[in-house]
């Protein structure tokens, strides 16, 4: 069995705030990704998801509301896009790209790929990655796999597959990483040292959690909690020197009240000296030159054991 | 006697019986627990505070077979969150005790090493983070993990955050369990004769990171996630501090490291115990010290 099984990481313990460095000097990476999938099930996205009053503010007066306030701060995002999504609003999702923000994928239709047999999984990822190079012009660098509100875990679902296929597809990093708040290599596999870059996620900076979740008119009003959760943690690790990334949903976070405390969170990150604001890719790059796996993925010898009498 | 007195008679008996059979439960619980009512401390100690952490690292969601985000949740406790946290108790020079599952000496074996090398001490946590029905294979848990905890720091481990048998943990040379909130108080458990007592270190859930700040908590709904900010615990947690400091009393914080190792969480507990150490007369032991201060000042018989 090999050394943490199951587990996605394998070296023991992260890099040290001292040993972290950001191009040009800078302190503390700052990342925004915003998810441009409706609401939907495990199954990814259906029509009717599509036909809510949620979606359209999504795709229509929230994004627009949204891409004024990252306009207003000089910010550029990584949006991640469901393949679907993609060909549906081609001419927005280009926009934006031509804007300056990053296009990554978010699946074929924002999908459990766990669901999904291997051919099934990989026809729908190479699809994605056609249908995304296409509208946004040059093909996307990362992948996506954010948790759905109605999911029983909200770190967002892969496959045993994914990982590998993401690799045989050539992305170069992958977007939901728990296991650390640094970019890490994420392993699938121990004796060929396989992995790929994982960015880290957590949901306590997801707007989706707090703001009437996990339905409208069942859920509680949080955007104050949200609000200091950001503002901790982006504080926190500034002084460490590391990085911060945070996850919005323009149906959600471009209501008024919403909008309103993203900005002022906006505006206090905006204040912070040297902190480098980098789109998903953009960090990405950066880890994989500074940190590579060939020196900095450091495997621990297999030492996990079955047992008789233990749950292994 | 007619019929109707007869059946009045059984219904009476039968009320008779049922509160008989309840109060036999709550005798028999109550004899079998005894609350230190006026605990002291050493000589210049007005309270005692434990700082726990559960070192699980999401153990148990592995053996559920749970999907790799609950374990890459889980990973960041043992990759990331428990050196943050030997940091954060060596800065304020605090000796806390790392609650360890058997199965996290293979996982963390540096982590841990570096947590008894800085004077925490390494206690245990269960083989798996369960304890086996079957009380053969529960003994074997508890020895494995015994041996883990040896072979990884030199020495056993003497308490427990677990539900492992009483009698086997006294038979394994345990002096405490720190499991439950029987009272706030540190208290006893033993036979209803008062036999065999075991110590017990309380702590309460109210004072418990993963009850404020985990999602998908052992299958809890979505609509009762725990999605707090730390500014929000900081003030339930000084509350409870304060009111124990008033009354010189005892107070049992519990942390998991893939919960309060992040960042954020780090950087409040750095400012709630700098808060506590503005006050005098706070000590910051490991249980094992205030375990065995207990059995010396107050025991059990």
């Amino acid at each position: 069995m090999p050394w943490k099984d199951r587990y996605t990481i394998s070296d023991e313990r992260t890099l040290d705030d001292s040993e972290v460095t950001w191009p040009e000097g800078k302190r503390c990476c700052f990342r925004i990704v915003v998810d441009l999938s409706p609401v939907c099930g495990p199954e990814g996205i259906k029509s009717a998801d599509l036909a809510t009053p949620e979606a359209f503010y999504g795709m229509n007066g929230g994004l627009a509301a949204l891409r004024a306030v990252l306009d207003n701060h000089r910010l550029k995002a990584t949006f991640a896009v469901p393949a679907v999504m993609a060909d549906i609003h081609a001419g927005t999702i280009r926009a934006l790209a031509d804007e300056g923000h990053e296009i990554a994928a978010h699946g074929f239709k924002h999908e459990d790929v766990s669901l999904l047999a291997r051919d099934e999984e990989q026809s729908r990822l190479k699809r994605t990655t056609e249908i995304l190079a296409k509208v946004a012009g040059r093909r996307p660098e990362g992948w996506f796999s954010l948790a759905r509100p109605g999911d029983k875990f909200a770190g967002g679902a892969v496959s045993p597959h994914t990982i590998d296929l993401l690799l045989e597809d050539g992305y170069a990093y992958f977007g939901n990483g728990l296991a650390d708040d640094l970019p890490h290599w994420w392993v699938s596999d121990f004796a060929t040292r396989r992995a790929i870059l994982a960015l880290p996620y957590y949901y306590h900076f997801d707007d989706q959690f707090f703001l009437l979740f996990p339905r409208k008119g069942t859920g509680l009003e949080n955007p104050d909690a949200l609000f200091r959760n950001w503002k901790a943690e982006l504080d926190a690790q500034y002084k460490r020197g590391r990085q911060f990334s945070m996850v919005l949903h323009p149906h959600a976070i471009a209501w008024p009240n919403r909008l309103h405390m993203l900005e002022r969170f906006l505006d206090h990150a905006r204040g912070l000296p040297d902190l480098w604001h980098a789109t998903s890719a953009q960090s990405a790059r950066h880890w994989v030159t500074t940190f590579p796996a060939a020196t900095y993925l450091k495997l621990e010898p297999s030492i996990w054991r079955d047992y008789p009498g233990s749950l292994s | 006697m007619d019929t109707s007195t007869e059946l009045a008679n059984d219904l009476a008996g039968g009320l008779d019986r049922e509160i008989a059979t309840l109060k036999a439960k709550a005798v028999d619980y109550n004899a079998r627990h005894r609350v230190i009512e006026n605990c002291t401390w050493p000589q210049g100690v007005k309270m005692a505070v434990n700082f726990t952490a559960d070192f699980d690292t999401m153990l148990l969601r592995r053996l559920l077979n749970e999907p790799p985000s609950q374990l890459a949740k889980g990973e960041f406790g043992g990759r990331v969150g428990i050196w943050r946290l030997i940091e954060l108790f060596d800065s304020h020079d605090i000796k806390a005790t790392i609650f360890t599952p058997g199965r996290i000496c293979e996982l963390y074996p540096q982590a841990v090493k570096a947590a008894a090398k800085s004077g925490h001490e390494i206690a245990d946590h269960m083989w798996e983070h369960q304890v086996p029905k079957d009380p053969e294979l529960e003994r074997d848990h508890l020895r494995k993990t015994i041996a883990a905890i040896e072979k990884l720091v030199g020495r056993r481990p003497i308490g427990t955050r677990s539900s492992h048998a009483r009698q086997l943990l006294l038979e394994e040379g345990y002096i405490y369990t720190s499991e439950d909130s029987l009272d706030h108080r540190p208290n006893y458990t033993g036979d209803p004769d008062g036999a065999r007592p075991l110590l017990n270190l309380p702590f309460h859930y109210a004072i418990d990171d993963a009850m404020f700040f985990s999602f998908a908590w052992l299958n809890s709904e979505n609509s009762a996630q725990r999605m707090m900010d730390p500014d929000h615990v900081e003030e339930i947690w000084w509350q409870a501090f304060l009111q124990q400091y008033q009354k010189g009393g005892y107070l049992n914080v519990c942390m998991h490291p893939f919960v309060s190792g992040r960042a954020l969480r780090i950087a409040m507990l750095d400012r709630l115990i700098t808060r506590m150490k503005t006050l005098p007369g706070v000590w910051f032991p490991t249980c094992e010290q205030v375990a065995r201060h207990i059995l010396d000042a107050h025991p059990a018989h």
